[in-house]
């Protein structure tokens, strides 16, 4: 069973939380907190186990920026989230040397919230203009900040 | 970037964004020595509309048609996949006879889209022909779409619970006509397309990903299945009423350009399986769950749920903090993950072959830019 | 933008009229898909609806051999400074088709927090028929293109419809 490998293999790495899911409510099979140092190394496991990430975004809560990582199998469904906290202002490393998925990801992420991610080898805007000055999934974003039209 | 006293040697040709093979706005800034691609870098972004943005400013109802214009070509697929994320904050149980109207129409959707990107792909190779096959063909599925959604592209048809609107006996005659119908034509795809020389010159051995690639760069829907791994979140995942049909999930072995095409164009008989299953078991009953609560507030939690569309899979990350608009609303989108191998399986290739490669992975612009 | 951009250079009096009758009746649009209404201009082109029947089915990838830019989707931010780019490589005269509501307005995705796209493809370069719709049904595309004939040479086959009718 790939569930009981994986728990067996992230509870080794002293994560702050790893709990198999309610599948039914929340459509994931195991949930993992861990701090955004840890996350290299998590990503490093779950690629051992031949997971891919299947999702990479932020929540905007009003203290700390989440990270939210979603990998799931191939051959075995096994759906793992992983929450990162990450304080406002401060840095997330990169995942992107690890899953090459992981660098149009984490370029959305900067893009749309102003998310740093230290290490990543090609940090631009992907979706908004270059020249923008905003980040618009910020929840502090306000349509004053909005540049006249093009 | 270039690199130092190689100047002279490369130059940058745009790509895009208005090229008829990029289908729609995407970019491309290709690096060249010569013919072969030394770098390609594309440039998303030109069809970006806010959608994330947006389900933060709207009540769950109000965001329901945008779904159907991420992905308009397999649209019923996303809004199928925003309800069951809806549906399981809520707890709502979809009656049966609603799921098998929910997978007779996505299906139905689901060959629509399988042909216009064989039409389009056939035009970008340079073959006119097969386009106004396909998109004769597609015409039918729109007709009977159209009688029960009221709309012919962006559908917004499936409701929390439920669908709005029960089908009749036509529509269900009307799907086997089709099944039928679509059958007897495999005949001239065969001959125009499966077995034409050019074609074959252009597609086989082309833009080849291994079962690897397919792991590091998270690629979904017939990109990994042409790569031989059988991932249909509707067999490992199953959804709605999948469950109870049989149908088979076609791969292909080597992972080219050829093999992705094959997996879509079988991948539209399975789908006529499922339809022809569906129209016969079809249950009676009612369409829309009971006690839908009219002012949809769902209980503060998170969801993640998955349907397999046409390109791939489509998920969902919803964030409910117990108010009327979603705190949070992620959009996992396919085409997002597979164009993002693009820069490595671009190199040293020709610009021809870029165009079939780009094509192969069936992008819808504005739904990788949202 | 002046107002007279999509006029010719040159004027040649009577023949202009004969021109303009050439012109009318071999529209020579742009394949300039930018969202979900290209997919209907495509449909509009290929087998059921079939543009050739109006002399508009030649779609051309290159705008310089173009004279009718279909503006059919959303217009984003970054996608602005191209399209106004796209419209001045055509040669004149040329005519623009406002193709949905986005294009028109900015659609269901323009509101007052707004941040992504150009509400309307008349900001930006100037339009003579605007052809309403979430999407338009290829038939409202096609009463577009008899509406721009109209236009063009001050007689259409549609004219000749409305007449009737009344």
């Amino acid at each position: 069973m790939l569930l009981n490998e994986l728990t067996q293999a992230l509870s080794r790495l002293n994560l702050a939380q790893v709990a198999p899911g309610d599948y039914a409510k929340t459509g994931c099979h195991l949930e993992v907190e861990a701090a955004p140092a840890q996350m290299p190394e998590v990503a490093r496991l779950m690629l051992e186990k031949g997971c891919f990430l299947e999702s990479l975004t932020a929540v905007d809560f009003p203290e700390h920026f989440t990270l939210v990582y979603h990998f799931n199998h191939f051959r075995e469904l096994c759906r793992t989230v992983v929450h990162a906290r990450v304080p406002k202002e401060a840095e997330a490393p990169t995942i992107s040397h690890i899953y090459p998925a992981a660098n149009w990801y984490e370029r959305e992420v900067y893009d749309l919230f102003g998310l740093k991610f230290a290490g990543h080898p090609d940090l631009r805007r992907i979706l908004l203009p270059f020249e923008a000055d905003f980040h618009p999934l910020r929840k502090k974003f306000a349509p004053s900040e909005t540049p006249a039209d093009a | 970037m270039l690199e130092r006293g190689l100047e002279e040697k490369f130059y940058v040709l745009n790509l895009g964004p208005q090229h008829p093979s990029t289908h729609g706005v995407l970019r491309v800034e290709l690096q060249m020595e010569g013919e072969f691609i030394v770098k390609a870098d594309p440039d998303i972004g030109y069809g970006h509309r806010g959608h994330e943005h947006m389900a933060e400013n709207r009540s769950y109802l109000q965001f329901l048609p945008n779904l159907g214009r991420v992905d308009y070509l397999h649209a019923l697929a996303y809004n199928q996949c925003y309800c069951m994320a809806v549906e399981k904050l809520l707890e709502l149980k979809v009656p049966e006879r609603a799921e098998f109207i929910r997978v007779i129409t996505c299906e139905l959707n689901r060959i629509a889209s399988h042909l216009l990107w064989i039409g389009a792909y056939l035009l970008d190779l340079g073959a006119f022909t097969p386009f106004l096959y396909c998109f004769d063909d597609r015409e039918n599925i729109l007709d009977l779409l159209d009688r029960v959604t009221g709309s012919r592209l962006t559908y917004c048809y499936y409701r929390f619970g439920g669908v709005p609107r029960d089908v009749d006996d036509d529509f269900l005659a009307g799907c086997k006509a089709f099944a039928r119908r679509l059958r007897s034509r495999y005949r001239d795809y065969e001959n125009l397309v499966n077995k034409n020389v050019i074609f074959l010159e252009r597609t086989k051995g082309i833009g080849i990903i291994s079962q690897e690639q397919c792991v590091k760069y998270g690629l979904t829907g017939p990109m990994v299945r042409g790569s031989g791994i059988p991932y249909d979140l509707r067999k490992c995942e199953p959804y709605s009423a999948y469950p109870l049909f049989d149908f088979d999930i076609p791969v292909g072995s080597t992972g080219d350009i050829y093999d992705r095409y094959m997996v879509r164009y079988r991948e539209m008989e399975q789908s006529l399986r499922i339809i022809e299953q569906a129209v016969d078991k079809i249950p009676a009953g009612p369409i829309m769950a009971e006690k839908v609560p009219k002012r949809i507030k769902p209980a503060p939690g998170e969801v993640y749920t998955a349907v397999e569309a046409a390109r791939g899979e489509f998920g969902i990350y919803l964030v409910s903090q117990g108010d009327t608009t979603p705190y949070r609303l992620k959009l996992r989108v396919p085409s997002f993950g597979n164009l993002s191998i693009l820069p490595e399986i671009a190199v040293d290739t020709l610009v021809a072959d870029l165009v079939a490669i780009l094509g192969s992975i069936d992008v819808v612009v504005p739904e990788i830019d949202r | 933008m002046e107002k007279k951009t999509g006029e010719p250079l040159i004027h040649l009096g009577v023949l202009e009229e004969a021109l303009n009758l050439a012109r009318a009746n071999s529209l020579w649009p742009m394949t300039f898909g930018l969202a979900c209404c290209a997919i209907e201009m495509m449909a509009a082109g290929a087998a059921r609806f079939d543009l050739d029947r109006f002399g508009a089915g030649v779609f051309r990838p290159s705008p310089r051999q173009c004279d009718l830019m279909i503006v059919a989707g959303t217009i984003s931010k970054k996608m602005g400074p191209a399209v106004v780019r796209l419209y001045e490589q055509m040669p004149a005269p040329k005519w623009v088709i406002a193709m949905g509501n986005c294009a028109i307005s900015g659609g269901p995705f323009f509101y007052p927090e707004m941040y992504a796209i150009v509400p309307g493809a008349d900001l930006l370069i100037p339009v003579d028929v605007y052809v309403p719709g979430c999407p338009p049904r290829p038939e409202g595309l096609i009463e577009g293109i008899l509406l721009l004939e109209e236009k063009i040479t001050g007689r259409g086959r549609l004219r000749k419809f409305r007449n009737a009718a009344e």
